[in-house]
């Protein structure tokens, strides 16, 4: 077994566009596992990291018509604890050739997988995530965390932290340059939330109106409760093979055609609140357009990461989808729905679907153009954008249908 | 009475940062080479990467650039709601403090305020930590 490699940013190569495919996606059962953790009945187990991962895993397998001995690479992204990498390995039954920890997040997740698929480490790479966020009673925000210069903990004296905390004061800055209102910002969570009523597997499906949306309880006001992402337990894996050995599977092959990477470096303050990552998002995006040979143009279909309904603003904005202070109009308008211009978050996102990281965001993608996605098919999707979003970096992948 | 706060980031070159405003003073770090003045405090400038860094005083003038009001409790130290707000100084760094003598509700975009200091402390003990009043 190989040493277990850091993800590092892998550059975009135009030469490696189109060739590593997902084959397989597995998940767990989100939204049963939400209600089963908060009702803890007699007899309930919280779930591990690790039993959560196996799950997905068996289930990934399944979807690829693959038996565990044909997956040689494993990349292990377990955020909030759990074993290493090389133990998940051994509990998933693997003996992988390359062996990766990933970061957690989808951040960065996919490029070294099809780096390694690419230079001969590995045929079939799993990919695994797991978040065993409300067993361990994660908190998003407060003293809980360390507070070095460099992280927006640093404020804690004057009471400012937490994610909820960052949005709120890009949103307040957004208002007063645009004009926009509270109001006009719930047309993203009341969005989603139709697109998660046409999924089984989202926790949140109760019709959500822009006066349930107003009336519910601030956050970090100009927030509501709406605006925050779940939080929830689960796993996914995704299987990725070369295109090559990707023919005759049961499911049309999703194709990774490209992907970037931006971040700042300083002034992050500035970056976030007055620039809402433009810079970022437009650098990454362009770089990932280049290495798929395609345009903004061709995406018809667009996955970003939702920790807050703004935060999924500025991305739509800061990769050029809405002109600056026009993404909510967007919504408004019903271009962000499905069956519109552009659908976005068809599964119901972060928000409504499931708190899993921007990996179920990849598996939203999959299954899309796949044009397995049922009620919320996107018609004839063949090109779909995902952005990987943290408050100091983008990582976008583009996905295209492989045919 | 001290206000009690959420405990801060000490160390070098943070106790500097807090020793001047324990004398009324709000000095920030500004760069010998490429004059950007960082914020939070750091060990080489954040701009340029120089290290010839002064701890140089700050007006203690800004203008309103964002604010939020937190409902959600985080800190066991405070009580909700409370308002924090960002600050542009006029050297250029943003600033997320509280505000002193308004509230939120009276926030508005490009509103002129200027620092003031207010007695906490935490768990290190007293200190007096940089606000903003309207100017």
């Amino acid at each position: 077994m190989s040493e277990t490699a850091a993800v590092a940013v892998v550059e975009p190569r135009p030469e490696w566009s189109r060739r590593a495919a997902i084959i397989g996606v597995g998940e767990t059962d989100f939204a049963a596992d939400y209600r089963a953790s908060r009702a803890k009945e007699p007899g309930f187990v919280p779930p591990t990291a690790e039993s959560l991962a196996i799950r997905a895993f068996e289930r990934a397998l399944a979807d690829a018509g693959l038996q565990r001995d044909d997956v040689d690479g494993l990349s292990v992204s377990l955020i909030y604890g759990g074993g290493e990498p090389a133990e998940i390995a051994k509990v998933l039954g693997l003996q992988p050739r390359w062996l990766a920890r990933g970061g957690g997040t989808m951040s960065g997740t996919i490029p070294p997988a099809v780096a390694a698929l690419l230079t001969g480490r590995a045929d079939t790479v799993a990919l695994i995530y797991a978040a065993a966020s409300r067993a361990i009673g994660r908190v998003f925000g407060g003293g809980t965390y360390s507070s070095g210069p460099t992280s927006y903990y640093y404020y804690h004296p004057w009471g400012w932290s937490s994610q909820a905390a960052h949005w709120a004061m890009i949103f307040q800055h957004y208002m007063a340059r645009f004009g926009a209102t509270e109001a006009d910002l719930g047309a993203v969570a009341t969005t989603l939330r139709t697109h998660a009523q046409r999924n089984d597997n989202a926790i949140m499906r109760t019709p959500l109106s822009i006066e349930d949306y107003l009336a519910s309880r601030y956050i970090v006001k100009p927030l509501h409760l709406f605006d925050m992402c779940l939080v929830n337990d689960g796993g996914i894996c995704i299987i990725l093979q070369r295109r090559d050995m990707a023919e005759d599977r049961a499911h049309t092959p999703v194709l990774v055609a490209g992907w970037g990477h931006s971040e700042i470096h300083k002034q992050k303050l500035h970056y976030l609140v007055r620039e809402r990552l433009r810079p970022q998002f437009d650098e990454a995006g362009q770089q990932a357009f280049a290495m798929a040979g395609l345009t903004r143009a061709d995406v018809e279909h667009f996955q970003g990461y939702d920790a807050s309904s703004m935060h999924l603003l500025q991305q739509l904005e800061g990769y050029g989808f809405a002109e600056p202070g026009e993404g909510l109009h967007f919504f408004q308008q019903g271009h962000a729905g499905i069956g519109g211009r552009l659908p976005v978050n068809t599964s119901g996102g972060l928000l409504s679907h499931a708190y899993m990281h921007g990996w179920n965001h990849v598996v939203e993608a999959t299954r899309q153009l796949r044009h397995e996605a049922g009620d919320r098919q996107v018609e004839g999707v063949e090109t779909s954008f995902f952005s990987m979003a943290t408050t100091q970096e983008a990582d976008p992948v583009i996905f295209t249908r492989g045919v | 009475m001290a206000e009690r706060r959420p405990n801060r980031t000490l160390g070098a070159p943070h106790d500097e940062f807090w020793a001047y405003c324990d004398s009324g003073e709000l000095r920030l770090q500004r760069c010998g080479d490429c004059s950007h003045v960082s914020w939070p405090p750091v060990d080489a400038c954040e701009m340029c990467g120089g290290s010839g860094l002064s701890w140089d005083a700050m007006s203690g003038r800004g203008r309103l650039v964002s604010w939020c009001t937190f409902h959600q409790r985080y800190y066991e130290e405070l009580e909700t709601p409370y308002d924090t707000i960002l600050v542009e100084l006029e050297e250029g760094p943003l600033f997320v403090s509280n505000p002193s003598g308004f509230s939120n509700d009276a926030a508005f975009f490009d509103m002129p305020v200027k620092v003031a200091f207010a007695d906490c402390e935490d768990d290190a003990g007293a200190f007096r930590l940089p606000v903003f009043e309207p100017a």
